[in-house]
């Protein structure tokens, strides 16, 4: 024991931990991802006959994997386009204090705190044929309107992503208010003195200096859309015809309804180096900002 | 029909599957079938009391609870014959409900937790080869070699899907073949009558094929006056039954001699475009609507057609249906193969009973089965009209309580599609291949492909599964498959 050094025997503990916990895991991912092993083949996960690289080979061919994940980028970056451009909107008018400005705060962020399930059916009741929304439309209308947003193609996604962005703009909202509350004063003091307008001081002083934070706003909310499932499986599964199926739908399909976890594995690392990729390039800005 | 020539069919058919299957265990796995039975003290008449009595034995005084894993909905049907059974052995019976499309789901995982979840579970017909390949179901050739009376199966009506390579796994406990029911109000309308007539040159009537169905449906759908031509389903979960049935009437098998995919050749393809036309005449929830939901729509009576099982009729003669009484029943429609009609009635769904391999009480739970799936028991499960099971044995159509519950003009329709009923794509992967179906056949519907498209991407897809799944395997499964399509029906598919 006397052997190891001090600093190792400090450190060991945690990395030991984070070996059992990331690096296994991880193996096993990589091996599975090589492997066409489901578990409802009687057959233990080590003893998976070697694959080679044939996940890779179907994924490449596979149209519905291939068009869930961009199908999934679509969501995404609609969903964090949307979800900024309101949270801004928000953040400015929640910037000076105003009587119950508290209160209104804390509602804003309640749909966050709603179980996603929850959230998701709530949008499914709304969106139905005989539901609110196109009762709604009936009444501005005058005429009966029985869309079936659910079962269309296109307009499926709409109540798919407009769950999400009600669900989720409140969080985009607290940092990026967070974010204004915490601007230095003094340049946006100097800017006001020189005569700029509010739009300028805004497009030209503040939001330079929020750019740190949209962007790790923007990074959590795109990492955690790209993983959206709750509003998918409750508003549509992927349908109708998987125009709806996003990454994780077509994951969880494959790996806990058929248990093709050797493929999902596959699919799984794909999708990985997809998610890095794009993050790296939405943390750009943190970057130049040291 | 004549009566005959269906008993005739019938006994041909027995014959080829008995042969099938005997050919089948020859080549795959030696079993019961092929080894004579036991000696038990079991008849027909009276298999439940001995099944009962044997538990009772194995029982001997413990405290048993069996745990049944069953589709919700089906507490109706499973529970009084449960009831009873614990009356009469002691062993006490616990229901654990799932939602119907996810009992097979359930039941695979039980297969990686092996927690002994449950002792026996009711999984739809269609899930058995992958629950079999699992290892989650116990092979049932030893208990039935056992307790099983000789006949056993002799009346039931469709028992393919409770064998799997040769071997007994479960057993059938819900017809459930595949039926149209029609607003008989509309139907013999004279008014309605002479404008379809003036318009297609034949009259209303039960539609013989796809194309008057088509055509009827056109000609009643008046969404402006409240009036639908169908309460087709065209939800991805059950779109792809209908296009089957389409499919098969043009004279097709799903696949070659070696597995190569057919369904994407032009008969497939024109099926699917009729299918995908049709849909425009259906009420606007077909494309949403679940099982029940499908039920209370045809009962508002403001349709001409459905599709449906059993299960669907008992809700539609029922109270809480407008449509009672007002209705007319036919097998599904078929298709003009070379000059002659073809019909190629469906069993696409049923529930089995069957015993959980990690199960404490593995014996004493296939007593259970036998008992349920009994004559006389099956006959009290499928009388209740709060369940779904419907008749599959011979002597329920002769139950003056089922007679009443699904009135004599549908179990006469029932009867007959069920004795030529074509069987699902019972191979191992079956929810792979039907996924890709149904994923398909809904983005033609919803018009993100082309039919053509849609069915060149499901047949490569189940190309790949074909691959990984062992075609070798696949082939032996599908020849027996194949040998088990009704003589009438597999004798004029290519």
């Amino acid at each position: 024991m006397n052997r190891i050094p001090f600093n190792i025997r400090l450190v060991l503990p945690a990395q030991l931990t984070i070996m059992a916990i990331v690096v296994v895991p991880t193996v096993i991912l990589l091996w599975l991802a090589h492997t066409d092993w489901q578990p409802t083949q009687n057959i233990p996960w080590f003893d998976a006959e070697f694959y080679w690289f044939w996940n890779f080979y179907d994924l490449w061919y596979d149209e519905r994997f291939i068009n869930s994940v961009f199908r999934t980028l679509f969501v995404v970056a609609t969903c964090i386009a949307v979800e900024l451009f309101l949270a801004l909107g928000l953040a400015l008018l929640f910037l000076d204090e105003w009587p119950w400005r508290k209160v209104a705060v804390s509602i804003i962020i309640l749909p966050m705190m709603i179980i996603p399930v929850d959230a998701a059916n709530a949008f499914f009741m709304l969106f139905n044929e005989r539901g609110p929304i196109n009762h709604l439309i009936t009444v501005i209308t005058g005429e009966v309107f029985e869309f079936s947003w659910l079962s269309h193609p296109t307009w499926a996604m709409v109540p798919i992503m407009l769950a999400e962005i009600w669900q989720w703009t409140p969080l985009m909202f607290l940092l990026v208010l967070t974010g204004l509350m915490n601007l230095p004063e003094n340049q946006i003091r100097a800017a006001v003195g020189l005569g700029a307008s509010p739009v300028r001081i805004f497009f030209r002083v503040m939001l330079p200096l929020l750019v740190p934070v949209i962007s790790i706003a923007v990074v959590i909310r795109a990492i955690e859309t790209f993983k959206i499932f709750d509003p998918v499986y409750i508003l549509t599964r992927g349908q109708p015809g998987g125009a709806t199926e996003t990454i994780s739908m077509y994951m969880y399909n494959g790996a806990f309804v058929y248990f093709r976890m050797g493929y999902i594995a596959a699919a799984a690392l794909l999708v990985l180096f997809v998610v890095v990729s794009v993050c790296l390039v939405l943390a750009r800005p943190l970057r130049k900002h040291g | 029909m004549s009566k005959k020539s269906i008993v005739t069919d019938r006994s041909r058919r027995k014959f080829m599957q008995s042969a099938a299957v005997g050919a089948t265990a020859a080549v795959i796995a030696p079993s019961f079938i092929m080894s004579p039975r036991m000696a038990n003290a079991a008849t027909l008449g009276n298999v439940h009391i001995e099944a009962a009595k044997k538990a009772k034995e194995l029982a001997a005084g413990r405290n048993i609870t069996l745990k049944v894993l069953q589709p919700s909905g089906s507490l109706g049907n499973v529970k009084p014959v449960a009831d009873q059974f614990t009356a009469l052995t002691g062993v006490a019976v616990e229901y654990l409900e799932v939602p119907l499309g996810e009992i097979t789901q359930k039941i695979l995982l039980e297969a990686v937790a092996k927690s002994g979840a449950f002792d026996l579970a009711l999984p739809a017909t269609f899930g058995m080869p992958d629950l079999v390949e699992s290892g989650i179901l116990v092979n049932l050739d030893q208990y039935a070699s056992k307790y099983e009376p000789a006949g056993f199966q002799d009346d039931a009506l469709f028992s393919t899907g409770d064998y799997y390579k040769g071997s007994l796994y479960g057993y059938q406990t819900d017809g459930d073949t595949y039926v149209m029911f029609y607003n008989k109000d509309w139907l013999e309308n004279p008014d309605e009558n002479k404008k379809f007539a003036d318009k297609n040159g034949y009259e209303l009537k039960v539609p013989d094929t796809w194309e008057e169905l088509d055509a009827m449906m056109a000609h009643f759908h008046h969404p402006d006056k409240g009036m639908y031509g169908g309460a087709l389903f065209r939800t991805q979960y059950f779109l792809a039954w209908e296009w089957w049935v389409r499919f098969h009437a043009k004279g097709f098998f799903p696949l070659d001699d070696d597995l190569n995919p057919q369904i994407n050749n032009a008969a497939g393809v024109e099926a699917l475009e009729e299918m995908v036309a049709a849909s425009k005449h259906l009420y606007p929830g077909a494309r949403t609507n679940g099982l029940f939901e499908n039920f209370e729509a045809f009962g508002a009576g403001d349709k001409f057609c459905n599709i449906g099982w059993g299960g669907t009729q008992k809700f539609l003669n029922s109270d809480k249906s407008s449509i009672k009484g007002r209705m007319a029943f036919g097998p599904t429609p078929g298709g003009i193969v070379d000059g002659k009609l073809l019909r190629t009635p469906y069993f696409n769904w049923g529930w089995n009973y069957v015993v959980s391999s990690v199960s404490a009480e593995p014996e004493i739970a296939y007593l259970l089965t036998l008992y349920a799936c009994s004559p006389a028991m099956s006959t009290v499960a499928v009388r209740d009209p709060d369940g779904y099971f419907d008749p599959f044995r011979g002597a329920h159509y002769e139950d003056d309580a089922i007679i009443k519950t699904y009135s004599p003009e549908f179990l006469a329709v029932h009867k007959a599609s069920m004795e030529g009923s074509i069987p699902d794509l019972y191979l191992k992967g079956q929810g792979e291949y039907f996924d890709e179906l149904r994923t398909n056949l809904g983005a033609a519907d919803a018009g993100t492909k082309t039919a053509k498209q849609a069915l060149d991407d499901t047949a490569k897809s189940w190309e790949r599964i074909t691959r990984r799944m062992g075609k070798r395997s696949q082939g032996v499964q599908w020849s027996f498959l194949k040998s088990i399509y009704p003589s009438s029906i597999r004798n004029r598919l290519k």
